[in-house]
């Protein structure tokens, strides 16, 4: 018994040393703590490494939610395996990361929630895992593009489809999946067959009970949809079916409901008919039960994302038939009539999908092909208003759809605009070495275009590297010359057939013959593209910036030689909030004057975010089809940027980004002229990927040399 | 199975009218352009009824056609000819295209993209207004009769920059450009050369329809419609229709498992 007690004893002071050296002061500062170690005491030695290790993590993160974690912990031993622990503290690290310490807290004190929703993910299906599929689904399906978005409830603005963030309504998870497919497609339907027509929703905002007639009016159309899929997507009506539940009551009152509104169910029947049966529906109290994937309706949201885009499309289509006109009077210049009008036919009504609607369109009588655009416009109108209003063909008083000089001005003020703030925007995640994980979406990217400058600047840079340039060209050339099949040589792989023959006439008609008989083959194609990532952060301020700019325009002539596809970007940012990506030149862009333009307008900006740009650009160069891929990187040090991003944290971070795009099949290479370069970049890039140019006036025509190196 | 018979390609008449539902004018337009003698290039995306229509003019021309589908590794000795050895002497033998010219007949080079920069030596001359081929190793200059007709494919959708079609060949050619019939005109294709029901067919169109959705999105190219004639020839001889289209339309058009499975839903959601 003794003995039992004194080993007690010794195994608390042992886990409380531990528990110190792992988090610290903070954690044995607890009041609760000698519980706490006793109960930590009693874990088997793995569970507690595995705490100890968590602790030391968590001392890096932050001192509050270290202590909540030590006080939940032995609970949350108790609860779940450590793969759950592990998730839970994982969670809420990526809380802290995104909202803060008081949700992060939160999460750690309900632990008791979370093992429970842990202990049916097995069967749940969530959003992340559903989305990508469901997008996929639904544009085959037609119509307009919709995006998917999370929310508490099932609905759609006509915009996105909001879903909830997970499914676990079934023991299987399977079903849960299914679930979500339907829960789309309901809501689909919903804008595909005209549920949320303009006139329909005005009529809705109308009345004075808006909630009670919304509820009556979604069961309705419910009942219309359902009709509609069954003829339309019969396989898909099936698959509804199945999953319909079994409570009587319910289902009573839906058959009720269905026989009276039978006329809903016809072909041909709209959401209007639904509207008006509702005022038939007034004396119901009960209403049918709604199906786990009958979404809810947000009339209002769904009216302020439909008249804002009636109103752009409106002006969208003019524009696109002025541009019509405008092609047209451009092909038969001279006689601009200002007369011309386009007429629009309607030639065939599909039932229900007003997206789907053929049109014919003629100009002055002459039909004309709709192009791809106008088509998408014309169907996405069609899906709001049910038809093309006429005040839609109707020219202005000019004579003209749409007055082109104000809405240039217009756009221009727009593009000043996204060149500053707006734009999409790219998260990525970043690898925080301290902690050994992601940070998820942490780093904001812009894409950012560079403004034009005189492209003086490459025709001084071609006349002042004239001798290099030829010599450049001249090495290219041969890589070219390499790449085909060399007939007739001396020695090779293969006989050249038709040199023996020629060679055999020869013989047979007493001429001399050639001993040139073989062929050789080199590499057979040159399959190549190629992402320059240039660093424009505000050390390469002076003759840096002045040589990487050379480089690119000596660069640009000798690929333009090689048909290599590449594209340069630049890259720099402040914070991760500020991450930013300069395009030069993208994919399949042409070396024009617009490029030189560009290139001459490479400006040191900010600081150096590697890791992000290189997530980025890794994207980028992985949409293109080749087969090799490099993206090369011209730098002038280490990755440094504001907030902790320098030193190990930095570099960890870019190595792993590299990482993560070596194994998508991209290989990275750097050029830098950091002459301390020797002590990171071998780690960042491995052993033989970087280049060192000790002087930086050497740059050009260096960068050319390794390219060619790189690529023969 | 034994061979039923051997033709020389230059012999290779089309004998049955092949089906073939015109779309536009393309019948006049190629018609026109044969009596005038102006070669003519087909554009469009694969599957969409080019080599048919090629058919069905030689067909309706009662020309011998010959067809050379390029490959990268297709010299322009390929199409001319070349000498062969036989039994201790040299004979020359002509390529597909000498032939062609030599008989009069329509010579229709598919992907032409894709055969070595060379070939254009050979159909340079060819497609302007004197029609000739040079013979470089007979030193012989072959006038192509006016019954002669050349034809070349291309589809612009997919080929890598490094294989596009130059300005200078495609300059030469009366251009009729092809895509995919509307969903009247393809149920009707579906129909005759599948001989499914019309409520069958109709569900192929429309699940032809929104694979070509997703163009873009996800997928390179929707499915053509000889993608949907196969499948509806599987399902007329007994194959379940998801089965069907998963097997002549999913797996042919991509790889990519995510798409896979939206083609497969899609599918199930109509059959």
């Amino acid at each position: 018994m003794i003995d039992n007690s004194k080993q007690n004893f010794l195994n608390r002071v042992r886990v409380q040393k531990d528990l110190e050296g792992a988090s610290g002061e903070s954690a044995v500062n607890l009041t609760n703590i000698d519980t706490l170690v006793s109960e930590i005491a009693e874990l088997t030695p793995e569970d507690q490494q595995f705490l100890f290790e968590q602790c030391r993590s968590l001392s890096e993160t932050n001192d509050e939610l270290l202590k909540s974690f030590v006080t939940q912990a032995p609970k949350a031993f108790s609860l779940m395996a450590s793969k759950g622990v592990q998730q839970w503290v994982d969670n809420a690290i990526t809380m802290y990361d995104n909202k803060g310490l008081g949700s992060a807290v939160e999460i750690i004190e309900q632990v008791e929630q979370y093992a429970e929703e842990y202990s049916n993910r097995g069967i749940r299906c969530d959003f992340d895992e559903a989305s990508t599929f469901i997008r996929n689904f639904v544009t085959g399906l037609g119509g307009r593009e919709l995006k998917l978005a999370v929310d508490s409830e099932s609905f759609t603005d006509t915009e996105s489809l909001y879903l909830p963030d997970s499914f676990d309504l079934f023991p299987v998870a399977d079903k849960n999946f299914s679930l979500y497919k339907l829960t789309a497609t309901h809501l689909w339907a919903q804008t595909w067959y005209g549920t949320w027509r303009s006139k329909v929703v005005e009529k809705i905002l109308k009345t004075s009970d808006t909630n009670q007639r919304l509820a009556k009016f979604n069961r309705l159309e419910c009942i219309r949809l359902e009709a509609q899929i069954e003829r339309d997507l019969p396989g898909l009506y099936r698959q509804f079916r199945a999953m319909d539940s079994e409570e009587t009551e319910g289902k009573k009152i839906w058959d009720d409901w269905k026989s009276r509104a039978a006329r809903l169910q016809r072909p041909g029947a709209k959401a209007l008919d639904s509207l008006e049966l509702v005022d038939e529906f007034a004396e119901d109290i009960v209403l049918p039960p709604l199906q786990p994937y009958q979404g809810e309706m947000h009339v209002n949201r769904v009216y302020e994302i439909l008249s804002e885009r009636i109103e752009r499309e409106k002006e969208e289509f003019q524009s696109a038939l002025q541009d019509l006109i405008d092609d047209e009077n451009s092909l038969t210049e001279g006689t601009e009539d200002a007369s011309k009008k386009i007429e629009l036919e309607l030639i065939e009504d599909e039932d229900g999908g007003a997206g789907d609607t053929k049109f014919q369109m003629s100009l002055d009588g002459e039909i004309i092909n709709i192009p791809e655009h106008l088509q998408d416009l014309l169907g996405s109108i069609m899906q709001d208003l049910g038809e093309i209003p006429e005040d839609y063909m109707e020219p202005n008083e000019n004579g003209e759809y749409s007055d082109k000089l104000t809405e240039q001005t217009e756009t221009d003020e727009n593009d000043v605009a996204s060149d500053g703030e707006d734009g999409e925007i790219f998260r990525y995640d970043e690898w925080d070495c301290t902690r050994q994980r992601f940070r998820q979406r942490f780093c904001s990217l812009r894409e950012l275009s560079i403004p034009l400058a005189e492209s003086e600047f490459v025709d001084e840079t071609l006349i002042k590297y004239k001798g290099i340039l030829k010599s450049i060209k001249r090495t290219f050339e041969a890589i070219l010359g390499e790449n085909r099949l060399q007939r007739r040589q001396l020695d090779g792989d293969g006989i050249d057939l038709d040199a023996v023959i020629d060679s055999f006439a020869d013989l047979v008609s007493g001429n001399e013959t050639s001993e040139y008989l073989y062929t050789r083959y080199r590499n057979k194609e040159r399959n190549i593209a190629v992402m320059f990532m240039i660093d424009m952060s505000g050390s390469t301020l002076g003759w840096v910036n002045d040589a990487e700019r050379e480089s690119l325009v000596l660069l640009c002539e000798a690929l333009e030689l090689l048909g290599d596809r590449y594209a340069i970007y630049g890259f720099s940012g402040r914070t991760n909030k500020r991450c930013e990506v300069y395009k030069i030149k993208e994919f399949g862009q042409k070396y024009s004057d617009e490029v030189k333009q560009r290139i001459s307008g490479i400006r040191p900006k900010a600081y150096t975010r590697m890791g992000v740009a290189i997530r980025h650009l890794g994207h980028l160069l992985n949409q293109t089809q080749a087969r090799t891929k490099l993206l090369i990187t011209l730098s002038d040090g280490r990755p440094e940027d504001y907030g902790g991003y320098k030193g190990k944290y930095g570099i960890e971070d870019t190595r792993h980004a590299l990482l993560e795009i070596k194994q998508a099949g991209i290989h990275p290479f750097c050029i830098t002229i950091d002459n301390e370069a020797q002590d990171y970049l071998p780690y960042m890039y491995g052993k033989v990927n970087y280049a060192v140019i000790d002087e930086v006036p050497k740059l050009p025509y260096k960068v050319a040399d390794i390219y060619r190196r790189l690529t023969t | 199975m034994p061979v039923e018979e051997t033709i020389k390609t230059s012999q290779h008449f089309v004998e049955k009218e092949p089906y073939y539902e015109a779309i536009n004018d393309e019948v006049d337009v190629f018609s026109a352009a044969y009596n005038n003698h102006l070669p003519i290039l087909l554009k469009g995306p694969t599957g969409c009824g080019k080599t048919r229509f090629i058919e069905y003019m030689a067909w309706k021309l009662q020309r011998p056609m010959v067809t050379v589908a390029c490959h990268d590794d297709l010299t322009a000795s390929d199409l001319i000819g070349r000498y062969l050895v036989k039994g201790g002497q040299t004979v020359w033998v002509d390529g597909p295209l000498t032939d062609a010219v030599r008989n009069g007949s329509i010579c229709y080079l598919d992907e032409v993209v894709e055969a070595r920069k060379d070939t254009s030596v050979v159909i340079h001359p060819l497609c302007d207004d004197r029609r000739i081929l040079p013979i470089e190793k007979l030193g012989e200059l072959m006038q192509a009769p006016p019954e002669f007709c050349l034809a070349i494919s291309y589809n612009p959708g997919y080929q890598s920059v490094l294989k596009d079609l130059k300005q200078s060949t495609r300059q030469r050619f009366v251009a009729i450009e092809f895509t995919y019939p509307d969903s009247d005109t393809e149920l009707k294709i579906i129909l005759q050369e599948s001989q499914v029901d019309k409520k069958l067919g109709e569900k192929i169109v429309k699940f032809g329809r929104m694979t070509r959705n997703l163009k873009g999105s996800g997928l390179d190219e929707g499915a053509s419609t000889r993608l949907l004639v196969n499948a509806g020839k599987l399902i007329q001889d007994g194959i379940k229709p998801v089965v069907a289209t998963d097997t002549a339309i999913a797996h042919a058009l991509t790889d990519d498992p995510d798409m896979l499975q939206a083609v497969h839903e899609l599918s199930r959601s109509i059959f």
